[in-house]
């Protein structure tokens, strides 16, 4: 089919847009129509659900419960803390895992691969799901959800770290081992120097993403505000949910703002 | 009538630099001029002051009859078409769209949004192509071109718009001097031939006395010389070329401009 | 006693310039004092969790016989799970399509709409998608939708930025090339934005994709469908037996998405 002598047509050899594009997006309409009944998308409902979505938000705009504010700080400053300890004990157990997972720096071709695979399968599923089982295996409270965070947060840095690691400037590390230097002396004055940079924008990522997790982690009670926020919405208590959403709000901006600048002032140097 | 009309144009740069202090200017219709000058002196900002790329701090431009306001921007960037040093075309997109986004200003967002043209509008941008030479790579990606190729793309994005000027700002710096040369060639065939204002920012005397009409020496900022190539002594290029007392520069500039 | 050589050798050396104070082991030793501090008041007891690590064997042997008797529920689960991910993710697309253009400097046709586009990304990321499920579930009712909605919003936050912030990158020149034939706003996005970011951007869409089937997989705690509130659910009761089914399923699926998006994005370069 050409579209040479169509009215309109689009700029390519036959007149027709690239193939590629449009069986693209043919499959996509596709596949989004087959799986609508799957998602159980209903126009109608939507639409008259947003009278009621309406009246949930002016509920909301209720007087704040200021008696609740202690309990809500001593929540928040939990969270916060689950956050810091959560992504720091990552950082110390990421290394050598990193370390080993990388190709240059692993002492024998089966550590590496075994490190690799386990890696993935510590960032394989979302911290609420190991929360749930560390709360089955150490009980309610802020362990579970710190040990949760740390977990992930070391399949995911350990993996960047390894990266890192590879992409070293092999001749650096031929420089030093030259002059005699053992393994470890290797590691630290050829590969971390190289390697370490970087990092800080990645621990400001991971910082943020890890706050945004441990505000819901409580769900399951491992830790947090996440409990007190699901309780408060499910006993309809609204002055304590606006109170909890806007700190939520508040601790997750403020961190994402702090992270932009730091990100900005490592990369165009201090 | 199309001329361009520069009155009383200064422009002060945010960082407090004086790009251009108080130039009068009037382009015939129909012209082929070539503005001169050393780096810094303004020609990048008085050429790009005349298709509203930049805004004038005082002073005001017409083309034609209309003052290059934000309001009348579209209808002004039909008229007036623009070639630039680096190109500045989109890499992804073959030689064809990039010719066809010439035609944008004349066509509304409904159709041209999903990269879909007319056929007139094809068959203008085709001819651009072959004005150009480049009918046989119509369908490459343009990063893939050589840099005389893409330049000449440039020109022929500037031709699918059929402009009563044309704009060229420094259109062969980037290039080899044979390739240069062939572009000069191009931009003063389409004056000619098709009756199109052609005004050519140049740091090259020679390629200024070869093709141009009339020429304009720019310095600091204000215009330091205006007249035909003939008129072009080597006093004349001097004014032009001084650098406020620092005669090593300026022996730079001219040789670096004469060579 | 000797030629000039020697005695320039037996000259003193000059002095050195002072020594920058070592100011890497104050901080650190703050920062363990702010662990420790924080580990004291979070109540947590490592020793006890040290001497437990000989439980940690006995506990993962809970897991050891996984029950898949189930197994056709809990895969029907896994598609209501993938099937939210996507519409999801096909919203946040729809949803970042529009505000991205409004939210990149260079393109943003006024720098309120700018600042107003930027603030509602932001907003959209703050909410973390498990609350924004729990709203639409609370609007809408039980049931996938309201989670695929709280996806596809919470998502669009970080699409729409990271698109954003591709479009600030393109080069000035081209967006001038552009510009200077006249050509209007939506023309300027078709021609210029969204051609020179598309490698990326699809990349960007891969990495959401994924994020939301990770997402999607515990929005079910909340009555958003899914897997999740089986797990929940089981593992509540301490059910380990079909938990380690469960579990089983959902890493399997995870890890075939993970493989499935990275040969999308090679088959891309």
């Amino acid at each position: 089919m050409r579209l040479q002598s169509a009215k309109w047509r689009w700029p390519s050899p036959s007149g027709l847009p690239p193939a590629r594009l449009v069986g693209g997006l043919l499959a996509l309409l596709l596949v989004l129509w087959l799986t609508a009944p799957l998602v159980e998308l209903n126009l109608p409902r939507l639409a008259s659900s947003s009278g009621r979505f309406l009246r949930f938000a002016s509920q909301l705009a209720e007087m704040p419960d200021w008696g609740y504010l202690p309990q809500l700080l001593s929540k928040l400053i939990e969270t916060m803390e689950m956050t810091v300890l959560g992504t720091f004990i990552a950082i110390v157990f990421s290394l050598p895992l990193g370390i080993l997972a990388a190709s240059n720096t692993s002492p024998h071709p089966w550590a590496c691969r075994l490190t690799r695979d386990l890696l993935s399968l510590m960032r394989a599923m979302p911290e609420l799901v190991w929360a749930l089982i560390f709360v089955s295996a150490v009980g309610l409270g802020p362990l579970a959800g710190t040990m949760a965070l740390a977990w992930v947060t070391v399949g995911f840095l350990g993996k960047i770290f390894a990266e890192a690691i590879e992409v070293v400037s092999p001749r650096a590390l031929e420089g030093v081992r030259a002059h005699g230097a053992g393994r470890i002396q290797t590691l630290q004055f050829a590969v971390l120097p190289q390697a370490l940079p970087d990092l800080v924008g990645t621990v400001a990522y991971i910082l943020d993403h890890n706050l945004r997790s441990a505000t819901i982690l409580g769900l399951v009670g491992a830790g947090g505000i996440g409990y007190d926020l699901v309780m408060s919405m499910r006993m309809f208590q609204y002055g304590r949910l606006v109170m909890i959403m806007a700190a939520i709000y508040l601790i997750v901006t403020a961190l994402d703002r702090g992270s932009d600048r730091l990100r900005g002032q490592v990369i165009y140097g201090q | 009538m199309s001329t361009i009309t520069v009155r009383a144009a200064a422009k002060r740069f945010s960082d407090g630099c004086l790009a251009l202090d108080g130039v009068d200017l009037m382009i015939q219709d129909g012209s082929f001029t070539v503005i001169l000058g050393p780096s810094g002196s303004g020609k990048s900002t008085l050429l790009r002051l005349m298709n509203g790329l930049e805004t004038p701090s005082s002073g005001q431009i017409f083309v034609g009859q209309r003052p290059v306001i934000p309001k009348n921007l579209v209808k002004i960037r039909c008229e007036v078409a623009m070639v630039f040093q680096r190109f500045n075309l989109v890499d992804r997109l073959s030689v064809m769209t990039n010719v066809l986004t010439g035609r944008l200003g004349r066509r509304s967002w409904t159709g041209t949004m999903f990269h879909l043209f007319r056929a007139e509008d094809m068959a203008i941008a085709a001819k651009a192509l072959d004005r150009v030479s480049l009918t046989e790579r119509a369908w490459c990606r343009v990063d893939k071109l050589s840099g005389g190729q893409q330049q000449r793309v440039g020109i022929a994005r500037a031709l699918a718009q059929q402009p009563k000027a044309i704009l060229a700002d420094e259109p062969v710096a980037s290039l080899d001097p044979v390739t240069g040369e062939e572009i000069m060639v191009l931009l003063r065939e389409i004056c000619d031939q098709d009756g199109i204002t052609v005004v050519v920012n140049l740091h090259q005397v020679e390629l200024a006395r070869r093709f141009a009409d009339r020429v304009i020496g720019l310095n600091s900022g204000r215009i330091v010389f205006d007249g035909s190539p003939a008129q072009m002594t080597p006093q004349a290029l001097e004014t032009i070329y001084q650098r406020g007392g620092d005669d090593a520069a300026a022996k730079r500039e001219m040789a670096l401009a004469l060579a | 006693m000797g030629s000039e050589p020697v005695a320039a050798l037996q000259r003193p050396a000059p002095a050195l310039p002072p020594k920058p104070r070592a100011h890497a082991w104050a901080w650190a030793a703050a920062v363990a004092a702010f662990l420790l501090a924080i580990t004291w008041h979070l109540g947590i007891n490592f020793s006890a969790l040290a001497s437990g690590l000989g439980d940690i064997a006995e506990y993962i042997h809970r897991y050891s016989t996984p029950n898949f008797t189930d197994w056709s529920r809990y895969l029907a689960l896994m598609g209501v799970t993938l099937a939210t991910a996507l519409w999801g993710t096909v919203i946040a697309a729809g949803l970042a399509f529009v505000l991205a253009p409004l939210a990149a400097r260079n393109f943003s046709p006024h720098p309120a709409v700018y600042r107003g586009a930027r603030e509602a990304l932001n907003f959209m990321r703050a909410m973390p998608d498990l609350v924004l499920a729990l709203m639409f579930v609370a609007a809408i009712g039980l049931g996938p939708f309201p989670g695929a909605l709280a996806l596809g919003v919470h998502s669009a936050g970080f699409l729409g930025k990271f698109l954003a912030e591709c479009m600030e990158r393109v080069d000035k020149g081209t967006c001038e090339g552009v510009a200077s034939t006249g050509a209007g706003f939506a023309q300027r996005l078709a021609f210029v934005a969204w051609p020179s970011i598309l490698r990326e951007g699809f990349g960007y869409l891969l990495f959401i994709l994924d994020r939301n089937v990770r997402m999607a997989s515990v929005l079910g705690m909340v009555g958003a469908g899914g897997i999740g509130l089986e797990l929940y659910n089981s593992l509540r009761i301490f059910n380990y037996d079909q938990s380690a089914a469960m579990i089983l399923v959902i890493l399997a699926t995870l890890l075939m998405i993970d493989h499935a998006a990275s040969w999308l994005r090679r088959r891309l370069e």
